[in-house]
């Protein structure tokens, strides 16, 4: 079995590790957000008087909300903090001294984590599907499309992550400004409203930016509201941002290792 | 063989003053400190030596371990091992060494002992007749072969020690870097790892660098020693030796009403000084004896060689 494999499987078992959060993560916290999403949005709709808005019925609306969440923790991969918490606390330089590339080993890690999530996100979207709607070969495309625009975008976020957490070299605690980046990405990503509410000069303003990609595609990707022609160049945008954030991480290495001191040792 | 010339490491760091006003200035300004924590170092290793390293909190012990292990980039000088430059990170280096760090956890604390080594076998590319060989004869000579399955974030204090010597050591590495291997162990556990420690190196041949407080790991396992003082080496040569340079001291431990202090004394000189001791103090107990080995490195530590 090549390494990388040994990872991904070991990575499973750290996550299998802990059944409690397990359940807790993908049921309750799934079941609470959409409940207040859908209450929410019901009062919304029923203040308006409007069955429709923005193109979202109170049905599609509730979808859009259940994929949020999961959809969220498939790209925001391993917890925030994989990598800053480490150089923290000196548990980093054991990827120094392997013989292996650390930007290989934490993004794989990293995207284990948005596999698994993303299963459960199938999970979610069939039971939804199942219960609410009908699950036909249409929405496995759906499905196959949004998983892996989901899992594009988990890469594309993950290298976001490697390059805003390597700032913990210079400055050892950096957890604000990585909040401060994951709000930035959901909130313009969609994540709290969707983008069609959005002011028009302000969607056409964060088109130019990444955060659209990460939350806001491969949930309309999901929901079946791309065209072939939007798919494919939502996969070459994000492939492009992917390198440039790549690109950006392993110039920051190549200063910081002058810089890094291996603390905790 | 490691090969160092004129290694030198500055780091850079920011002093507060105490306080609640210091840290409110912090928040504006802060004043840059630049340590030394190397000063032109230059050594020698042979394959097959183990080399104890030894100096106080601070002497710049572990930076140096940290440079020869590729984690930190020297500020200037040259450093090569086994024809790599550590800092390089060449991975056909990293396949052959080792870090220990007594205390920092290297393997994975979620998961039981043999899963990370099986993971390991993988990084480091271990074939199985090899892999299930090492297994064997470290678990065997650590006895630990019961504590495999188990998660390492159960095992007690010394039984993690041992799964990181096994660790480290499944890919039978060339160098070895040993810091603090005994550090927090029971004296049992102590001399289970300083055992493994002997049988290994006259097994396999590594060279070998140990950074030890205990001087009892230094004395049983290093016939050579490097001490370090403020990132300078102060002496370099064999721990034999040592005994020799201090040969004309004696050392004093005299007691008094209010508290118990030693004193080196060369030997022409120890009547002058016991008289003088008994004038100006009012002394309990005078013990004259012959220095011992961590006597003599801890003077060495504190004050540097004497001349003669």
């Amino acid at each position: 079995m090549k390494w990388w494999r040994f990872v991904v499987a070991s990575e499973i078992r750290k996550i299998l590790a802990f059944r409690t959060d397990f359940w807790v993560t993908f049921l309750g916290q799934t079941c609470i957000q959409i409940f207040i999403a859908r209450s929410l949005w019901q009062a919304i709709f029923e203040a308006s008087g409007k069955t429709v808005m923005e193109g979202y019925t109170i049905e599609t609306m509730t979808l859009y909300y259940l994929i949020v969440p999961i959809g969220s923790k498939m790209l925001t991969g391993e917890n925030m903090g994989f990598l800053s918490r480490e150089i923290y606390e000196g548990t980093f330089n054991r990827y120094l001294l392997y013989p292996i590339s650390f930007f290989n080993y934490k993004t794989l890690t990293y995207l284990t984590y948005s596999a698994f999530y993303g299963l459960q996100l199938c999970l979610a979207f069939i039971g939804y599907q199942l219960i609410f709607d009908q699950f036909d070969l249409n929405q496995v495309i759906q499905l196959s499309y949004g998983l892996f625009f989901f899992m594009l975008a988990s890469y594309a976020y993950c290298n976001l992550a490697l390059f805003i957490e390597l700032i913990s070299i210079w400055a050892d605690n950096i957890w604000s400004l990585m909040v401060m980046a994951r709000f930035l990405c959901f909130f313009f990503g969609g994540a709290y409203i969707p983008l069609n509410f959005f002011p028009d000069i302000l969607q056409k303003i964060i088109q130019f930016t990444p955060f659209p990609y990460f939350v806001s595609l491969p949930i309309n990707a999901m929901m079946g509201k791309l065209s072939t022609k939007e798919m494919i160049l939502g996969v070459v945008i994000l492939l492009v941002w992917s390198l440039i954030f790549n690109w950006l991480a392993k110039r920051l290495w190549e200063k910081g290792q002058y810089t890094y001191s291996g603390v905790g040792i | 063989m490691i090969e160092v010339k004129n290694l030198r490491k500055t780091f850079i760091s920011h002093r507060k003053e105490p306080g609640l006003k210091g840290s409110l200035k912090a928040l504006f300004k802060r004043e840059k400190v630049i340590k030394e924590a190397l000063k032109s170092v230059s050594f020698k290793i042979q394959q097959g030596e183990i080399v104890g390293l030894i100096g106080a909190n601070g002497a710049g012990k572990t930076t140096l371990v940290k440079i020869l292990a590729g984690i930190v980039h020297p500020t200037s000088g040259e450093a090569t091992i086994l024809g790599f430059k550590p800092w390089e990170r060449d991975n056909n280096y990293r396949r052959q060494m080792s870090l220990i760090m007594g205390q920092k956890a290297q393997v994975w604390w979620d998961l039981p002992a043999l899963d990370s080594f099986l993971l390991l076998k993988e990084i480091y590319q271990i074939d199985d007749f090899l892999f299930k060989k090492n297994i064997e004869f470290l678990a065997d000579t650590l006895m630990i072969k019961d504590q495999l399955k188990t998660q390492v974030r159960k095992l007690s204090l010394g039984e993690r020690m041992k799964i990181e010597l096994m660790a480290a050591l499944l890919h039978q590495p060339k160098v070895i870097f040993l810091d603090e291997p005994t550090i927090g162990l029971d004296i049992s556990a102590q001399k289970a790892v300083r055992e493994f420690m002997r049988n290994y190196q006259s097994e396999f041949k590594p060279i070998t660098i140990l950074t030890s407080h205990y001087m009892e790991d230094i004395k049983e396992l290093c016939p050579r020693i490097m001490i370090i003082k403020e990132g300078e080496f102060v002496y370099d040569g064999a721990l034999s030796e040592v005994q020799k340079m201090m040969g004309d001291e004696k050392r004093l431990t005299v007691t008094t009403k209010e508290k118990t202090f030693k004193v080196n004394v060369r030997r022409s000189e120890l009547g002058s000084t016991t008289s003088e001791l008994f004038k100006s103090n009012d002394i309990l107990d005078l013990n004259i004896h012959d220095p011992s080995v961590n006597d003599i490195i801890e003077s060495i530590m504190n004050y540097g060689i004497k001349s003669p």
